[in-house]
């Protein structure tokens, strides 16, 4: 391969054109035509190709002695076949449902509707779900719910520069998405203006007009207090609400009890702040609302973007161009892997598992009869902590996601992981979750391999194979493909264009439609955008065509601080590191200092600690110790530490979202200590609730 | 609002409920009152839950029903009309009422009032002080002199009202009995920078002086002045509405005297929420702790174990020019207190900490920090020995240092400054770091490093 390929970063839902040249370490440069980051990387991107040539890759199936806890190789033939046996035995103990598949929101478009048919049609298990739950689920449940469709942004992330007012909500996407703010400046550029909202004041918020540092877990009623005042200055588009949208009277109405100063005393955010937002709104003709995992992951994470949804519409924004609201889906295939099937209530298509016709659509495309399909499984968090009890699976397939250190209250998690019979990795190293298996098995990943991912906007783009990948690993498509050999008779391509194809099929007539898309036109356009490039101009996907407006409520966050537990703590990421971290700390270029605890210089002083010293953090459901980080950006009564390392997770919440079941990952209640100090201090009853 | 409140929170519950309200107006959110007198918010703004929201929950709404008293021995409440409802448990939520302070010439001689007296304090009176307002800020504008108000009582609702006037172009003075503004929240001192900041906003304060009389000449007070005026705004002397209560043998202190359940200590089938009910010999007059009882309530009525015992209160006025804001008692409270006032600037900061946890605070003139102060407070939070002080001094400035070589510049892609000290151009430092090539934040200060010398360390 002598010229270029043209391809996609690893990491984030960007998903960044680059090029990449060479046949075993790639070597990456820009691609500037591609309209997404017109050449522009960060370093992860810049750095991507580290992930080659090191020391620690997986290249042959391994399996764990369970009781010496050693690891032997054995042939891809062997591995899969005690995979197929467990199954089989999981399935004779307990059902269909005996075997669980948890899938993650990087694969590949391809790989994410393979392994959804791989539950559904060959191991005919309803317990398939996957970490994107724990990405925008919170989104796309207000998404659907508001619109009747979800598509992270339902306009070309360009769009953000034609903005008046762009609102981030939870977003840092000067640090985990870069390329993407230089459309802030652009914005600015013009006299737009950028707001953002987060408790921390991030390299983001240092290019904002307006700052908001509202207390974790109280977006809702900030959206709430902004409505309010929209309502009382008379800025609300009356016209735009009676012809495009049902249930503003009741939401009118629920705002009615949210004046600036009691806003304030919910959210920190004090009145005139407050009133200076939303006379910026009030004022602007195209005002943009997008929101991140700041705002979704809490347990009123989807009540949160709703609430968000209503300040959009009852401007009148959605479906405007250069306005209205969207979702900044984090993981690569975020978008892409939540509409083919790997979520426990969907089919390829974004079809519900619970509709008949959708089912009969599907099983035809799969030639399997359509009551042979199970009905709707557990969520992510639900699945993974019913792992091994009576009522649970008792065998686990994992592709693409590193549990034990992405999911909530990690340590009970990896108990459940421990408590199967069988559990089986799928990945390119030895990961946290790998570690814990019986059966390993190492596959291509990136460069190595082809596949489409659908990026934030909903735009389908093409990775490319570019060079070859080590001898003795086989791609997530070879796995599934010989799995479902062995435990059925129902056909699964190895070819990622062909699987495609049948993912067309498949989708054909569904909401997320793809059966237009080929990987030539993704090749000659830049990538496709499924349903249009522009969203909701005319009308929303409901029948009626209106968007619904629902009167939500704050509630809070599931734990509030308390006497034993008196700070909040949030989690987040850094620059140089991505997801759990099994790619990027092992890229050696990318600096991996550890993880560390933010805090503000009050919170320091109260503590006596100083920038490095160690610190302890603990939860009710856990502990982790980093050294100190003060900082003046972070709210004082707020304790921030980056989830990129083992630790982060054992301290969140598993409170869920009742409509995404997302869990609460962006607030707990936390106790800090100094570390010399914990011995001396009597520790609180862990399992006591305030 | 607290019968509102506590509608909302029975939606689902097997109970038929009847709300009679004495007013026309579905309930509504009293607290912007002032805030429609002011014209920022439109009066329809305030709506909580419209006639059709009750119907859809199927609740009954009956506005304009004015209970004449309560049978305790057929379980029946009667309105003025005769007719009775029967009722299992029944709630009274009947706010406060203004009495009218003992000004001769208030009331006329045929029993009405003195057309110039507007009493503050339900839709109705906003509507009736704002009809009144609108043809004399017209007749003033074209006389070229502005019309001018007293508004009799220096509380919260008196100071918002006051500023409310002003900012629709009336001339307010406000006439306090107690020596300073805000004497129910305030001491003196943070009084004196309060009543400061109102004249420099330009209306009058007299405090320690009581109105005794009104007569065509004005309004007069025992001090001796007469202000000449054209309106005369009552908004002091609200009092629980008990009437009811009392008159069906209920225990009734300075309101409906209730236990933990919110029940009458007489007779455990009636409750009292809000403004009208007594919980431990104190009645509140803010809607935070009336929502909380309606929460209460509508737990017990839906046969939970719930009690309410107590809560800890915010006061913020809401008055455009004027920031105050008083946590719990900051005057009564027992505690140490860290106080900080600069009556040159107008501000008048003060803490009072118990056991190192924030029990009081009052904040007037200067609001910084008061989303965190009032977390603090809310929450609780044991605070370190310097941290109170610190809360109330300005907050540091970052300052800006000369960037040593070893600073990263670029987090994109990880460049340092003496890194990028060492390209001659912008051009070169893209095309040899990656600076500047990630999300372009750091451009302008990679423009001011380019070919420039280390700094000094």
């Amino acid at each position: 391969m002598g010229a270029a390929v043209e391809t996609h970063c690893p990491y984030c839902s960007l998903q960044c054109g680059m090029r990449l040249e060479g046949r075993r370490v790639p070597e990456v440069s820009a691609w500037e035509e591609f309209p997404v980051n017109r050449g522009a990387l960060c370093r992860k991107g810049w750095s991507a190709a580290g992930l080659y040539g090191g020391r620690d890759r997986l290249t042959s199936p391994l399996v764990r002695d369970r009781e010496t806890g050693e690891w032997s190789a054995v042939s891809w033939d062997d591995a899969l076949d005690r995979v197929a046996a467990g199954f089989r035995a999981a399935r004779a103990d307990r059902g269909p449902d005996g075997v669980a598949v948890f899938g993650g929101g990087g694969l590949t478009n391809e790989k994410a509707y393979s392994l959804g048919k791989l539950a559904r049609a060959a191991l005919g298990t309803s317990q398939i779900d996957y970490n994107g739950r724990w990405c925008m689920s919170s989104a796309a449940s207000a998404g659907i719910r508001a619109f009747g469709l979800d598509r992270g942004l339902p306009f070309p992330l360009a769009d953000v520069e034609e903005a008046d007012v762009l609102v981030l909500v939870g977003s840092n996407l000067a640090e985990t998405m870069p390329p993407a703010a230089r459309h802030l400046d652009r914005l600015r550029e013009r006299g737009g203006r950028v707001v953002v909202v987060d408790p921390r004041r991030t390299p983001t918020a240092d290019r904002a007009d307006l700052t908001l540092q509202p207390v974790p877990g109280t977006d809702l009623a900030l959206a709430l207090g902004v409505l309010h005042l929209l309502v009382a200055g008379g800025a609300v588009e009356e016209d735009y609400l009676a012809a495009r949208t049902t249930g503003w009277p009741e939401v009118r109405e629920s705002v009615a009890a949210w004046w600036p100063e009691r806003v304030e005393r919910v959210t920190g955010i004090e009145a005139h702040e407050l009133r200076a937002f939303a006379a910026m709104l009030a004022g602007s003709p195209r005002v943009m609302v997008l929101t991140a995992r700041g705002a979704e992951q809490h347990s009123t994470g989807s009540d949160t973007v709703l609430a968000w949804i209503n300040v959009a519409l009852a401007l009148g924004m959605v479906g405007k161009r250069g306005a209205g609201y969207g979702c900044l889906t984090g993981q690569g295939n975020g978008q892409g892997g939540r509409e083919h099937g790997q979520k426990a209530d969907q089919l390829p298509g974004y079809r519900r598992i619970d509709d008949p016709a959708a089912r009969a659509h599907v099983a035809g495309v799969w030639g399997v009869d359509p009551d042979t399909l199970p009905g709707p499984g557990r969520s992510a968090y639900e699945l993974l902590d019913a792992l091994g009890t009576p009522g649970g699976p008792s065998a686990l397939l994992v592709m693409g996601s590193n549990i034990v250190v992405s999911a909530p209250r990690a340590t009970h998690v990896t108990e459940r992981l421990e408590s199967l019979d069988l559990l089986v990795v799928c990945d390119v190293v030895m990961s946290e979750t790998a570690a814990l298996a019986d059966v390993v098995l190492p596959v291509t990943q990136w460069a190595e391999e082809t596949g489409t991912m659908t990026n934030l906007e909903g735009r389908v783009v093409l990775r490319q194979r570019a060079i070859t990948p080590p001898p003795g690993v086989r791609s997530d498509l070879d796995v599934i493909a010989g799995l479902a050999s062995r435990l059925s008779s129902v056909p699964f391509s190895t070819d990622p264009e062909e699987v495609f194809a049948e993912l067309g099929r498949a989708s054909a007539g569904g909401p997320a439609d793809y059966s237009a898309i080929t990987y030539d036109r993704i090749r000659d356009e830049g990538g496709v955008f499924w349903g249009g490039e522009r969203l909701f101009a005319e009308s929303f996907a409901h029948p009626d065509g209106r968007a619904r407006m629902y009167a939500v409520e704050h509630r809070g966050a599931a734990e509030q601080p308390c006497a034993d537990y008196p700070v909040h703590l949030t989690t987040g990421r850094v620059l140089a590191q991505y997801q759990s971290g099994a790619q990027t700390r092992r890229v050696r270029s990318l600096p991996d200092d550890g993880p560390f605890i933010e805090v503000h210089p009050l919170l320091a002083a109260r503590l006596g600690v100083d920038s490095g010293d160690p610190l302890r953090v603990s939860t009710r459901r856990g502990t982790m110790s980093a050294p100190a980080r003060v900082v003046p950006t972070i709210r004082p009564d707020t304790v921030f530490v980056p989830f990129h390392w083992v630790g982060a997770n054992r301290l969140t919440n598993d409170a869920l979202d009742p409509a995404s079941r997302m869990p609460e990952f962006k607030v707990c209640a936390a106790r800090l200590a100094r570390v010399e100090e914990v011995a001396q201090r009597p520790s609180p009853d862990p399992v006591a609730r305030a | 609002m607290a019968a509102a409140r506590l509608a909302e929170s029975l939606v689902g519950a097997d109970v038929r409920l009847t709300v009679l309200a004495d007013e026309h107006h579905a309930p509504y959110n009293r607290i912007l009152l002032s805030a429609v007198l002011e014209g920022t918010h439109p009066a329809d703004a305030l709506t909580l839950r419209s006639p059709a929201w009750f119907a859809a929950q199927g609740f009954e709404l009956r506005l304009g029903a004015r209970v004449l008293e309560i049978d305790r021995t057929a379980s029946e409440v009667v309105l003025v009309d005769g007719e009775r409802i029967a009722f299992d448990r029944l709630v009274l939520a009947c706010g406060s009422i203004p009495s009218l302070p003992p000004v001769r010439g208030l009331v006329r001689r045929d029993g009405t009032l003195d057309p110039r007296v507007h009493p503050f304090r339900s839709l109705g009176d906003c509507h009736r002080l704002d009809a009144a307002l609108g043809p004399l800020v017209e007749h003033g504008l074209s006389a070229g002199n502005a019309p001018r108000a007293v508004v009799v009582g220096g509380g919260l609702l008196g100071l918002q009202v006051a500023r409310a006037l002003s900012v629709r172009g009336v001339s307010t003075e406000v006439v306090e009995g107690a020596d300073h503004l805000l004497a129910r929240q305030l001491g003196p001192r943070a009084g004196a920078v309060l009543a400061r900041d109102l004249r420099r906003l330009g209306t009058a304060v007299y405090t320690g002086a009581r109105a005794v009389r009104l007569t065509d000449a004005g309004l007069h007070l025992d001090n001796g002045a007469v202000l000449s005026t054209d309106l005369v705004v009552l908004t002091a002397g609200g009092r629980p509405s008990t009437a009811l209560a009392r008159r069906a043998g209920l225990m009734v202190g300075r309101g409906v005297v209730v236990d933990r359940t919110l029940a009458s200590v007489t007779d455990d089938r009636i409750h009292a929420i809000g403004d009208c009910a007594e919980h431990r010999r104190r009645t509140t007059g803010f809607v935070a702790p009336a929502w909380e009882q309606a929460e209460v309530l509508a737990r017990v009525l839906r046969g939970e174990d719930a009690e309410y015992d107590g809560r800890r209160s915010v006061a913020r006025l809401r008055a455009t020019g004027l920031d105050v804001a008083v946590l719990g008692d900051a005057e009564g409270a027992d505690g140490d207190v860290v106080e900080v006032t600069n009556p040159i600037a107008g501000s008048h900061r003060r803490l009072v900490l118990h056991g190192g946890r924030v029990v009081a605070a009052a904040l007037v003139g200067n609001l910084s920090r008061v989303g965190l102060i009032t977390q603090l407070y809310d929450r609780g939070t044991l605070l370190g020995p310097d941290e109170p002080g610190r809360l109330l001094l300005p907050e540091p400035a970052d300052a800006p240092a000369p960037l040593p070589d070893d600073a990263e510049v670029c987090a994109c892609a990880g460049v340092t400054a003496g890194e990028i000290r060492a390209c001659s151009s912008m051009g070169e430092c893209a095309d040899v770091t990656r600076a500047t090539t990630g999300c372009g934040g750091c451009a302008d200060v990679v423009r001011r490093l380019v070919g420039t010398l280390s700094a000094a360390t």
